[in-house]
């Protein structure tokens, strides 16, 4: 009974593509008025890592220390990237670093989707990228599938073996989101915690979500305000209003700004190439340095 | 004797088979197994005296006037001691009762009652009162007894609450397959969610 409703509904969201075989946008497959997506202004980011401190904070994640992290075994959600300019002598330090925050980009066609033996990852009816604990057997397939590289793998038991929360620090977890155990693969979810109280609060009071519902912890954090996030299918949405004055579509694989030259555009999505259809649009640096 | 021998193993082969093909069919939701464990609480706290019906000898309070924040919150609470003190220091005939004395004890003592949970979720569900409450008992109208029933059971008619439901995933789903009308007076229905990132967290 439950396995067949299951499976049922799983091919239902692992179906959800934003562009049929013709190209044309097949909203018919959205069930839901909600669709979670974000934009990130890099001019504003100033790589402070507050979001991803802020994310470390709300959604349980363990702090590896030095040995881990260097065997690629960090565990951050949300992780700052950072690019330097090269010139003639190699790396320009004195211009400082570009920074790009960097996490799952909840996308439309998610490379993870298909390729999740059990079924663990996938798509919700609001447009996130799902990973269900209980369901992950740790084949960290989806991992080597997505362009991003922005799921982690619990290697070790942190609660208990590794010790990541010692007394009293386990009474500043979560209560909303469980603490993950080892051989589970995990990844951002827009804060679903949060998301979900929005939504329920606005259902009991009989009225759509509205921006002032819902922040995510990194965009609560971020103290130069570079991260918006909200219901893109709502147009009062600042963070559709962004996407629209970008003229970024969740559909569309190559933006205005890269199609036409010499407009000012700014607005683009990471590796849309790849036709993920993610839902995170960057604004593109224009300063040239951060210091 | 081998025609015996014969026959013998035949009739157990079927028994067997009889027996096995029983345990195919489809098993029922909630056996008695499902029946929780008999929960020691601190006071043995009578749900049938204040819930239950008039007729049993119930006062028929609301469910929800003592497990308040089962309308607005995900979480249904367990009262505050003020909240029994509250009628209780009005009410003399049952004074000096030892259940009652227990609890004046606590309240003197200014310390909680140390109530132990009956109905542990555990931590990877996401279960939200409100919205059922919302649901069933403000939009469907349904007499609340009957709403909350459906999880915890006849609760009015227990003294210590104890666990009737299985409260398992292939439970929940059960329900949120079938088609409820979304008010009162519509015909419309519609079935819970069926998503997995729900209720899972």
């Amino acid at each position: 009974m439950s396995v067949s409703n299951l499976l049922e509904n799983w091919s239902k969201f692992r179906h959800t593509h934003p562009v049929d075989d013709k190209g044309i946008p097949d909203w018919e497959a959205y069930p839901s008025d909600i669709k979670w997506a974000m934009s990130i202004d890099l001019d504003a980011c100033t790589g402070c890592n507050a979001c991803s401190v802020a994310c470390y904070a709300e959604n349980n994640l363990p702090v590896v220390g030095k040995d881990k992290y260097s065997h690629g075994q960090a565990m951050h959600w949300m992780r700052v990237e950072r690019y330097w300019d090269e010139g003639d002598n190699g790396f320009q330090a004195e211009q400082g670093a570009r920074f790009l925050p960097m996490m799952c980009q909840q996308c439309e066609a998610a490379p993870c989707e298909t390729v999740c033996p059990v079924g663990a990852t996938n798509h919700t009816e609001d447009g996130l990228n799902s990973q269900i604990y209980n369901r992950c057997i740790g084949s960290r397939y989806c991992s080597a599938n997505c362009p991003y590289k922005v799921r982690y793998f619990n290697w070790y038991n942190y609660p208990e073996q590794e010790n990541a929360w010692p007394a009293p620090l386990n009474q500043q977890l979560n209560p909303d989101l469980t603490v993950r155990t080892k051989g589970v693969m995990e990844k951002c979810t827009f804060c679903k915690q949060r998301t979900y109280t929005a939504r329920n609060n606005a259902k009991t009071e009989g009225r759509p979500v509205q921006d002032s519902d819902v922040q995510t912890a990194c965009q609560e954090a971020c103290p130069a305000g570079a991260i918006t996030f909200g219901n893109l299918h709502n147009p009062e949405s600042q963070v559709a209003k962004q996407w629209q004055s970008q003229q970024v579509d969740l559909i569309k694989d190559i933006q205005e700004k890269d199609e036409k030259e010499g407009n000012r555009l700014r607005g683009y999505r990471v590796l849309e190439e790849l036709r993920p259809y993610p839902s995170v649009m960057y604004l593109e640096r224009v300063r040239e340095s951060a210091v | 004797m081998k025609c015996f021998l014969r026959s013998l193993t035949l009739l157990v082969g079927l028994f067997f088979y009889a027996s096995s093909h029983a345990t195919d069919a489809l098993p029922t939701l909630t056996t008695p197994d499902d029946v929780g464990p008999v929960v020691e609480q601190p006071i043995e706290f009578p749900h049938f005296r204040h819930a239950g019906d008039a007729k049993d000898g119930g006062m028929q309070i609301n469910c929800m006037y003592c497990h308040t924040y089962a309308r607005r919150s995900m979480v249904a609470g367990i009262p505050p001691i003020q909240k029994c003190i509250g009628c209780h220091q009005s009410i003399e005939s049952v004074r000096d009762k030892p259940r009652i004395q227990k609890l004046f004890e606590y309240w003197d003592a200014k310390k909680p009652i140390p109530w132990k949970k009956v109905h542990d979720l555990p931590d990877f569900v996401r279960f939200n009162h409100e919205r059922h409450i919302q649901r069933f008992y403000f939009q469907q109208d349904r007499p609340y007894q009957e709403v909350c029933g459906y999880c915890h059971g006849n609760v009015k008619a227990m003294t210590v609450a104890q666990r009737q439901k299985p409260i398992t995933m292939g439970w929940c789903a059960s329900c949120h397959q079938k088609d409820h009308p979304v008010s009162a007076n519509s015909s419309e229905t519609g079935h819970g969610p069926n998503d997995c990132f729900t209720c899972h967290k």
